[in-house]
């Protein structure tokens, strides 16, 4: 029991010399041809899903919700 | 072991000594390269490793040819160095592979043309893993840890000797990007500025000019030094640059990437298709990227305690906990929509007593005045076009465009 305090400062110690992303090493020649820039950016991401529609489980809910509200009024 | 002859031992010196010079005379730098490679544990150094145990003089047959002693003081450490790996001694390994680095680096400023660039690159990534080993030999030993930080320093002056004019200069990318990754293992991330200055300030070589790999490896951690330093749109740039020209086998690299590139996109209004993170294996997002589609709060802050350890270590919590206020965001635009679909002549007036409400069956106990607090902070942040009547506690929301969307920028800070 006594050596358990001891142990604990140690791993802090070694843990700062630790980066849990470190880029892997290419090889020196490796060469590769770039994926097609103009699909990829469209196909990985969506940047107009903010949109009006509330027919989604959790909009329902919501709306159940606020009409609940207005009725004990 | 097998029994070794010392006819057999002094044949692997010379084999050694003679691919030294004849890789520098033919100015042959694939050959120079293998013979610093020590962790690709290649049979023949392991050999020469054995070779030169037995044989014990090997500094005098260096000395004795003109041949061979002038470059004595790269191979005469460097072969301790080999004898000192082989026998699992990294701290002394390190120390003397540092030493045959140093007198490498003084032979290399005075060769005009870059043929021995690829040597420099293996000494450069030798010198930077051997320390990581020999200061997590020190560390169980319960001495203080300081090769890597040596490393760095001996790689600083690596780039002094690459950063000038002339082809010497392409090389000088994949050392930052070898000083990039010891920077962020010591956490002296501080020390990159220095570096990048000098890299993006210098016309006389265009970025774009260095080895793809070198950019690719630079993009992404200039591109974390970003996330860090909050700037979105810039951390954005540089991450969606790895991404694209990174090797599309490299999975593991990729992967990577995206660990850092998901939140900032998520931090100026852009999510990542589901695919993407099932492919990568990015599931930790998934209940955020929910929550920002939903406007529910409550599951954003269990996305984020579910996770919290993950976050916390990659340094993406902050970034991550900042998206509560386009969850907020969300929340009121559905309010709204619903209000509107009810009665659309009320529909620009929000009570922030429904707000309120709405925030309790989240689980979220707010008195009004909280909730103005945070419907304030929305309208500052221009995630609300709006004012507030303050006797009536309801908010007026704008006609035009109530809630403006952040369409790749980033939030006002």
């Amino acid at each position: 029991m006594a050596t358990e305090p001891k142990q604990a400062t140690e791993d802090v110690k070694i843990d700062l010399f630790e980066d849990d992303d470190e880029f892997e090493e290419f090889e020196i020649d490796e060469e590769w041809e770039d994926k097609n820039e103009a699909n990829e950016g469209t196909q990985q991401w969506e940047d107009d899903w903010d949109d009006d529609d509330v027919n989604d489980d959790f909009s329902l809910q919501l709306r159940r919700e606020l009409e609940s509200n207005n009725e004990k009024k | 072991m097998a029994y070794l002859s010392m006819g057999e031992a002094h044949r692997r010196i010379t084999e050694f000594l003679n691919r030294f010079s004849d890789a520098v005379s033919y100015q042959d730098g694939s050959s120079l390269k293998q013979l610093f490679s020590l962790s690709s544990n290649s049979p023949f150094l392991l050999s020469l490793a054995d070779g030169l145990n037995l044989f014990q003089d090997a500094n005098r047959l260096i000395k004795q040819s003109e041949k061979y002693s002038q470059f004595g003081d790269i191979i005469i450490p460097l072969f301790r160095s080999i004898q000192s790996y082989k026998a699992g001694n990294l701290v002394d390994a390190y120390n003397a592979f540092e030493k045959s680095a140093n007198a490498f680096i003084h032979e290399f400023r005075n060769w005009e043309s870059a043929w021995a660039l690829d040597s420099l690159y293996v000494i450069a990534y030798e010198i930077r893993v051997l320390a990581e080993r020999s200061d997590r030999e020190l560390a169980s030993n319960g001495k203080s840890p300081d090769k890597l930080k040596g490393a760095g320093s001996f790689l600083m002056k690596v780039f002094g000797v690459l950063a000038g004019k002339g082809q010497k200069r392409i090389g000088a990318l994949h050392v930052t990007c070898q000083l990039f990754k010891i920077y962020f293992k010591l956490g002296t991330v501080h020390l990159c500025r220095s570096v990048i200055r000098s890299i993006e300030t210098a016309r006389i070589f265009d970025f774009e000019e260095f080895p793809k790999r070198d950019k690719v490896t630079y993009m992404y951690y200039t591109g974390r030094l970003e996330v860090f330093n909050e700037n979105f749109p810039a951390a954005d740039q540089k991450l969606s640059y790895a991404l694209t020209h990174c090797n599309p086998q490299s999975e593991a690299n990729i992967r990577m990437i995206l660990k850092y590139l998901i939140p900032v996109k998520l931090s100026i209004g852009i999510l990542p298709k589901e695919w993407l993170l099932e492919k990568h294996n990015l599931v930790e997002y998934r209940k955020v990227v929910q929550a920002l589609r939903r406007g529910d709060l409550r599951l954003l802050r269990h996305a984020l305690q579910e996770h919290e350890d993950r976050f916390l270590r990659s340094g993406v919590y902050l970034v991550l906990e900042k998206l509560e206020l386009q969850v907020y965001q969300r929340l009121l635009k559905k309010i709204y929509i619903i209000q509107k679909q009810k009665d659309p002549s009320k529909a620009h007036q929000m009570k922030l007593e429904v707000i309120a409400k709405t925030l309790k069956w989240l689980e979220i106990d707010m008195d009004l005045d909280e909730v103005e607090c945070i419907v304030a902070i929305l309208i500052y942040k221009n995630l609300v076009k709006g004012y507030f009547a303050h006797k009536s506690k309801v908010v007026v929301l704008s006609k035009q465009d109530p809630f403006p969307k952040l369409n790749g920028k980033q939030m006002n800070s």
